[in-house]
């Protein structure tokens, strides 16, 4: 995914970076020039540039220069600039990677601006511990989501029906949208994606059992039997035509651009809430959000609230300062944070989320009542992943492609993923 | 001595005598259906860049119901650089792809077809060798290199090889064609006390246009193709050519604009359907030669 | 000295440019200078070839011995990766029974359109720089995303293909996401290039004596048998350096399996083609210790084919010296 930046934006950003040129020839030796990478949406982008335009108007001398990529290229580009000493002063991070790149010593440690130049004391402890490794924090939340359906809600009411509530268990979800794919008037439109190589939704089924993606060794905390059931489910929905075709689920490559709820094949698509706006801002449709099917009766809850994103500091870095500063005018600042809004999901800190309250939009409000609802009924969050478990999300797609498209049972699906993504964590 | 040209492919043949005239129809009507066929897919992409979003699938019709060419404007500025910027990149790194390996190129292949020098043929074997390597086994150790170099994100990585005549197929080709011009030209000069490189420069050069030519624009052609490079060495949008352009404005616009997508791509190819245009011959006689052996 | 150039101006018929005359007389060369000329001018050739080529691929053969990951030092794993490559790796096999797949099936596809084409067109056809044209252009166009991304909507499950068979009444798979079809959309893309083997056909074609034919129309020869007695022999250099060069360009196709399916070689790896399964190891995870390995395989698969095809060369194709 990338993103545009719409033509005005672009001339008014040239014309303040010439002037500022203009302005800035004597002060040459006082400019800081930062980079920024990020991955996102193209509306994400829009927000960050416009955050960054702003800090730079504030802050002369300064400059940053974003770069955004999508999330399948994301990693790649950052180990390539990392390993070639290029490494981005400022650099969004993701819960699954910290780890790897804290330990391999690419990230800043913020534990001596604490209180100083970052002072993101009111995001409560179990925000700021989210981007601890190794008691250092390496990581400071961008905002809070949590896995949630995207429902077509335009469509629902075309087909006179109403969408899944917010206490559908998975077995009422299945019934209802077979029953949408029945009545819907639309070509070859389904009740819901299928979504069983999504990984997050897989880990929310796993939590309501009680069993979860992994221990806290890093080791696989779920079994094949496990794995084969959650295939079972959706094999069911495939046979109640409830949900896509495997033909039609394997465009899913699994962004917002190519879910099937945006690619107008299904009314139901699961992702994180933090998504919602850049979602509805590519379907013509209003949508809605709702939580994860609750599990049948005694079950727990599935979902966390977890840290959408979060934003670390190269130690490589010959800003630290100015990056430092930076990321705490993204995470407590009122203009920065208005700026980026609830797109990167709800801000930890108490005081940013009611700054922003009457400001939000219907999207904003929506996104932020949604986290609201959900914070009673949610779980702990895990353990962070082991190396090697950013693969694993790519595998359960694979895996549960070679199931959908009848080359394997759900049980040697099971067997298979099992394996596989042991393997795979032991490779690191 | 064979004249210091090209297998030229010859554009007439007489028919066969005695060819019934059904068979000579039924012969035009294979080739005109295949050509259709060949070329469907294109024309349909291009009439898919100024239909109505809607109309283009469902339908194997080429013809819109009208003609709506806001999908180039939408196109050009579809990505967050414009495909100007795009353009002006491929542009830049083929033309000095191109500069790049007719002078490399031509210096080793008059070393090859004209002087004598001690392991001549060793390395002449050795550089016919290249041409077979899959550059999968070069790949990764040259990507290091670039990178510790710190090339990696600039055209470099794509251009400076070029300059050093790694592109062992048109030193190839140069060869077999040095090889046909006589080389009392080379004698009378060096008799008259001209150095090696007053030969190449002031007769092998100017008597090698063609062969040049035909160089030039198969590297033209294969750099503005060439999508694999720019994707490892280039992570800087504003740096991307047009090939990786097109990938990323697929990436970015999904299913939600396809005519703007088919208009870009329409626009990708006109130069190599220009230089195919005005070039066809060399582009012909080229590989002929290159397929055929003296 | 005017008649030397006057008489090799008239070999060559070629206008010759003005080569002005040293004056002084030159002194003997010595071994070097007689050898510098030669180096200095591959000068630029051996810098690419020692820094280049053979270096980077004695560093990558090292490499494929190591766990490099870009972002760490290299460390010795001795066979490691070879042995995991071919015993503990289906992504390996999935992606060599991919690859094998697609050059057996496009290269002899690729060929006979080529040749049967060229066939026609050699009849003496009016118009034949036409069509020649119109056969070619696929060939230079193929290779770009443009068309990978063209292919991708022409087999998509709403695109012209189900449209034209729908008028058959066939409801079409969506080819490029069904793991079943999606290689075949990938083979009918590189058989549509057949243009650019053909014209190498009607070049060899064009240099079979036409006498030959007359003589044995005189013998009574029929059609067939002038086909199979003079010009398939004949054929045979031309037939094998298009088959050799097809093929190792089959070997190393890239583009149109990234842009199709998104880099993924998916569904299920039924578009993995090896050089991708090799740019995901390298590029996508940085195991490029793991990657040069796969590359190394490779190139012992070509070089093994390369080897072969010479070696049979000598039985079935004719030479005329």
């Amino acid at each position: 995914m990338t993103y545009r930046l719409d033509r005005r934006q672009v001339l008014a950003g040239s014309a303040a970076a010439l002037a500022f040129g203009a302005f800035g020839i004597g002060r040459a030796a006082a400019a800081t020039h930062m980079r920024f990478l990020w991955w996102g949406s193209k509306e994400r982008a829009d927000r960050t540039f416009k955050a960054i335009k702003a800090y730079q108007k504030s802050h002369s001398g300064i400059t940053i220069e974003g770069e955004s990529f999508g999330w399948d290229n994301y990693w790649t580009r950052l180990a390539t600039q990392t390993a070639g000493g290029n490494s981005p002063d400022l650099i969004q991070m993701d819960y699954r990677y910290i780890f790897e790149y804290a330990r391999r010593g690419v990230l800043l440690d913020f534990t001596p601006y604490m209180g100083k130049s970052l002072d993101i004391k009111d995001f409560g402890q179990q925000n700021i511990d989210s981007g601890k490794v190794d008691g250092k924090i390496y990581g400071v939340s961008l905002g809070v989501n949590s896995s949630a359906v995207m429902v077509n809600l335009t469509a629902w009411k075309e087909a006179g029906m109403e969408p899944p509530g917010d206490d559908a268990n998975w077995d009422d979800f299945a019934e209802l949208c077979a029953k949408f794919t029945k009545q819907t008037k639309r070509r070859d439109y389904y009740g819901t994606a299928d979504e069983s190589g999504l990984e997050p939704a897989f880990e929310g089924w796993l939590r309501q059992r009680g069993k979860a993606l992994y221990k806290d060794d890093g080791s696989l905390a779920f079994d094949a039997a496990d794995v084969a059931a959650w295939f079972d489910y959706w094999a069911k929905l495939r046979k109640m035509k409830a949900c896509v075709p495997p033909e039609m689920q394997a465009l899913d490559q699994l962004t917002v651009e190519t879910g099937m709820i945006s690619q107008n094949k299904a009314s139901i698509s699961f992702g994180h809430s933090n998504q919602f706006v850049a979602y509805q801002a590519i379907n013509k449709d209003k949508l809605g959000m709702i939580p994860y099917p609750v599990p049948a009766k005694d079950g727990k809850p599935g979902q966390y609230l977890k840290p959408a994103m979060q934003m670390s500091v190269s130690a490589s870095s010959k800003n630290k300062d100015a990056a430092v500063a930076f990321v705490n005018y993204l995470v407590e600042d009122p203009e920065g944070t208005k700026l980026l809004g609830v797109e990167r999901g709800v801000p930890a800190s108490e005081k940013v989320r009611k700054e922003l309250a009457p400001s939000l939009d219907a999207l904003g409000k929506e996104m932020a009542d949604f986290i609201q609802k959900l914070t009673p009924k949610v779980g702990p969050l895990p353990p962070p992943p082991p190396n090697g478990a950013g693969e694993n999300q790519f595998l359960l797609q694979t895996v549960s492609q070679q199931v959908a498209f009848g080359k394997m049972t759900s049980q040697e699906g099971g067997k298979s993923y099992v394996e596989k993504a042991a393997a795979n964590i032991k490779r690191g | 001595m064979t004249d210091a040209t090209m297998v030229s492919a010859a554009d007439t043949v007489a028919p066969p005598r005695g060819r019934p005239r059904w068979l000579s129809v039924l012969i035009h009507a294979a080739l005109f259906i295949a050509s259709l066929i060949m070329l469907y897919p294109l024309l349909w992409m291009l009439a898919g860049s100024v239909k109505n979003q809607n109309e283009i699938f469902g339908t194997a019709s080429l013809i819109p119901s009208h003609f709506d060419f806001s999908s180039y404007v939408r196109g050009w500025m579809g990505a967050q650089v414009s495909f100007g910027k795009f353009f002006w990149n491929s542009f830049v790194i083929a033309v000095l792809s191109v500069i790049g390996n007719v002078i490399s190129c031509s210096l080793a292949a008059y070393a090859f077809a004209r002087l004598k020098f001690r392991g001549r043929n060793f390395w002449f074997a050795l550089m016919l060798g290249t041409l077979m390597l899959p550059y999968h086994v070069t790949l990764i150790p040259q990507y290091i290199l670039f990178l510790k170099l710190g090339w990696v994100k600039t055209f470099l990585p794509l251009i400076v090889p070029k300059f050093l005549a790694v592109d062992a197929f048109f030193i190839f080709l140069m060869v077999q064609f040095f090889r046909g011009i006589p080389r009392e030209l080379d004698e009378a000069a060096m008799m008259d006390g001209c150095s090696a490189w007053r030969i190449y420069w002031k007769i092998m050069l100017p008597l090698s246009l063609p062969v040049l030519a035909t160089a030039a624009i198969f590297s033209f052609l294969w750099t503005w193709d060439d999508f694999f490079g720019p994707l490892i060495y280039l992570s800087d949008i504003n740096t991307y050519t047009v090939q990786l352009g097109l990938r990323s404005f697929v990436d970015s616009t999904g299913s939600s604009d396809w005519s703007g997508l088919f208009a870009m791509s329409s626009l990708s190819l006109v130069p190599v359907f220009l230089i195919f245009l005005f070039f066809q011959r060399l582009l012909i006689d080229g590989i002929a030669t290159a397929g055929l052996k003296r | 000295m005017g008649n030397r150039h006057d008489s090799a101006a008239q070999a060559g018929r070629i206008a010759l440019p003005d080569v002005p005359a040293a004056t002084a007389p030159r002194k003997a060369p010595g071994a070097l200078s007689r050898n510098a000329p030669g180096y200095l001018f591959l000068l630029p050739w051996f810098i690419g070839f020692f820094g280049l080529t053979l270096g980077p691929a004695l560093i990558s053969l090292y490499l494929s011995f190591t766990d490099y990951n870009l972002l760490q030092a290299p460390n010795m794993v001795g066979l490691d990766n070879y042995v995991r490559i071919f015993t503990a790796d289906d992504k390996f096999i999935s992606s060599m029974k991919v690859t094998l797949f697609y050059v057996v099936c496009s290269v002899p596809l690729k060929l006979a359109f080529a040749l049967g084409v060229a066939l026609l067109l050699n009849r003496g056809i009016k118009g034949l720089p036409v069509y020649r044209a119109i056969f070619y252009l696929p060939s230079l166009l193929g290779s770009s995303v443009a068309i990978a991304v063209l292919w991708r909507q022409l087999f998509d499950s709403d695109g012209v293909v189900n449209t034209l068979l729908g008028h058959f009444g066939i409801q079409g798979p969506s080819w490029i996401s069904n793991p079943n079809y999606s290689l075949y959309t990938l083979i009918v893309l590189a058989v549509w290039q057949f243009g650019s083997p053909m014209i190498i056909f009607l070049a060899g074609l064009r240099q079979i004596p036409t006498d030959m034919y007359e003589a044995a129309s005189l013998d009574g020869a029929s059609k067939a048998r002038k086909f199979f007695k003079i010009t398939l022999p004949l054929l045979t250099p031309v037939i094998f350096f298009n088959a050799v060069v097809q093929t190792i360009d089959a070997f190393k196709a890239f583009t149109p399996a990234y842009v199709i399916s998104s880099g993924t070689g998916g569904p299920i790896d039924s578009t993995l083609f090896y050089t991708l399964y090799l740019y995901q190891e390298g590029f996508g995870y940085f195991r490029m210790g793991y990657a040069s390995a796969l590359a190394w395989i490779l190139v012992i698969i070509i070089a093994l084919f390369t080897a072969f095809s010479f070696l049979s060369a000598r039985y079935w194709v004719h030479y005329d010296d």
